[in-house]
């Protein structure tokens, strides 16, 4: 008797000290560990929002008409010398979400129960958390670029491991755009993004982030898939980009302005007027 | 009889455990719990937090250093950056980073702990996977870090994680003072990173500096608290977005309503050269 509640007790005891300890079996999870690079389709241009086609008109976006003027805009600004809507490389600014799904740089994925960090390297280090801890919308958030994530792990086919992770994200601050040529988004910053991150059935190499974009400057919600690649090598490089150290744009007001190898200022377009200088005692007009 | 069959159940269970724990690719629980938010405890200006800004930090400076620190003290007293650089939205680099400007999340995986800092591109990596230095690797203000969990007690958990730093490139300076590294950014920087033993909401990082530019390696102890919020708020910052400073030339001027303004008095204004000056000027 006393036997068998002493085996008792210490087969209760040692189960729990096992339940206890597993507080995070990672094997549930889906492996996506390492560096993620984007799969490159070469439609044409620069990295374009829909992978599958080039950049730009190219894209056939399904813009609003009030919207389609702003890029054509911002296409025409280009054309000139400017940045159009494009605030990420003269300013160093981060693209935002759902551009920052493009992955210009090298994308880390880490997963933990409560939260999966996605860290992109471009320009500077951009991180998306995605909440998977059950949270609600909170009342009141900041605004940010990257949107507040709320994320669901789903298995799918009921194997006991997770295969897929539904993102909703919201809670926006502009200026955004979804590619450098200043496909934009609406100035309220309403937009709802939703992602669906899995592996390719046929190649798990492969990532996939299906983005479906909702936003008022567009006639209906646009679905995009993008890929991404596992980079093979046993410790890949993450490299640390410094738009900031390394950037020849300087904006000055509405002007944008070059730096010459000395660093001096440049004219970015023919008879691009100079700074007004009329701040400093100095300047003899 | 019953016994024996007591027995083989018993076995069958140790064997079931044994064979779930090794399923188990991660058990978080032999690493210590540093998930939350993280705040320095002290100014954050200073990088040895229990000395004076400045001067008051005593930095061990070789007499060549001392004086390039004391220049960028009368170059800041005038109105300039001195040898600190983050007004351009470059990232502090190490150590500088250990000083914690913004939210600090440390996020520990068995081959990575990263230490994610919500400022200017400080977000660290430290390998922890028994990597040994690679034999090529492109410099950066954050450098290479590579990491090994300690169990110094023996009780199964791990409790300190030493991390060495190299591969720097510059300009990186201490604080916000200006104290500067050695140009050659041949730094090597070691860490002890581990839970105060009373206190869980506390964490220290020894920082040992060892640096050309010192006359011996500089150590201080950082210590940082835990937001009791077990969801905390993660506040995005883009150094970028709000940034009126800008370099051009030697100079370091600012942009207030699209106007180019000096940072100090009798400052030049920037060369011209490259422009039709028979233009009209813009804003």
């Amino acid at each position: 008797m006393l036997f068998r509640r002493s085996i008792s007790i210490a087969i209760g005891g040692l189960l729990a000290s096992v339940a206890t300890a597993q507080a995070f079996d990672d094997a549930t999870y889906p492996d996506l560990f390492g560096v993620w690079r984007r799969v490159n389709l070469r439609p044409g241009g620069q990295p374009s929002f829909d992978p599958t086609k080039p950049w730009g008109r190219g894209q056939q976006a399904p813009l609003t008409p009030e919207y389609q003027a702003i890029h054509e805009a911002s296409l025409a600004d280009q054309a000139n010398g400017g940045q159009g809507n494009w605030q990420s490389g003269a300013r160093c600014m981060p693209p935002g979400m759902p551009a920052s799904m493009t992955a210009y740089g090298e994308m880390e994925i880490v997963v933990l129960p409560e939260v999966t960090h996605i860290l992109l390297n471009h320009n500077s280090d951009y991180h998306r958390r995605i909440y998977t801890d059950g949270r609600d919308w909170p009342k009141e958030v900041e605004p940010s670029f990257q949107g507040y994530s709320i994320g669901k792990w789903i298995d799918e086919d009921g194997s006991g491991h997770f295969n897929l992770l539904e993102v909703e994200t919201r809670n926006f601050k502009g200026p955004r755009a979804l590619d450098p040529t200043g496909l934009p988004v609406h100035a309220d910053n309403q937009s709802i993004v939703k992602e669906r991150i899995f592996f390719d059935k046929a190649d798990p190499t492969i990532l996939h982030d299906e983005i479906t974009l909702i936003d008022h400057a567009y006639t209906r919600p646009w679905t995009v898939l993008k890929s991404y690649q596992r980079d093979p090598s046993k410790y890949p490089i993450h490299s640390q980009e410094d738009c900031a150290g390394t950037t020849a744009n300087v904006l000055i007001g509405r002007e944008l302005y070059y730096l010459s190898p000395d660093r001096e200022l440049m004219p970015t377009r023919k008879d691009q007027p100079p700074p007004d200088l009329s701040y400093f005692k100095t300047y003899e007009r | 009889m019953r016994y024996r069959r007591g027995k083989v159940a018993f076995g069958s269970l140790v064997a079931l455990c044994i064979t779930l724990a090794e399923s188990r690719a991660w058990d978080e629980t032999r690493y210590p719990d540093l998930k939350g938010q993280w705040r320095p405890i002290g100014d954050p200006l200073r990088f040895d937090p229990s000395k004076a800004w400045g001067p008051g930090q005593q930095a061990p400076l070789t007499p060549e250093y001392q004086a390039l620190f004391e220049a960028n003290l009368k170059d800041q007293a005038a109105g300039g950056q001195g040898l600190a650089q983050t007004h351009t939205c470059i990232s502090p680099g190490m150590p500088r980073v250990t000083n914690g400007y913004g939210q600090i999340e440390v996020v520990v995986t068995p081959r990575t702990t990263y230490i994610m800092v919500e400022h200017i591109n400080d977000n660290r990596r430290i390998y922890t996977d028994g990597r040994d230095w690679p034999k090529e690797f492109e410099p950066t203000y954050l450098g290479y870090s590579i990491g090994t969990w300690i169990d110094t007690d023996g009780d199964g958990r791990y409790d300190v994680l030493e991390v060495e730093t190299r591969g720097f490139k510059g300009p990186r300076t201490y604080d916000s003072s200006g104290i500067p590294l050695h140009e050659d950014n041949l730094t090597v920087i070691k860490e002890r990173i581990y839970l105060d033993k009373s206190d869980p909401s506390i964490f220290h990082d020894e920082v040992a500096v060892t640096d050309h530019a010192l006359t011996h390696p500089w150590i201080v102890t950082k210590t940082y608290q835990r937001e009791p919020d077990r969801q905390p708020y993660w506040r995005e910052v883009t150094c970028a977005e709000n940034n009126n400073r800008l370099d051009i030339g030697k100079q370091n001027y600012m942009v207030e309503d699209g106007h180019l303004m000096p940072t100090r008095k009798d400052q030049p204004p920037p060369d011209l050269r490259y422009f039709n000056r028979s233009r009209k000027q813009g804003p």
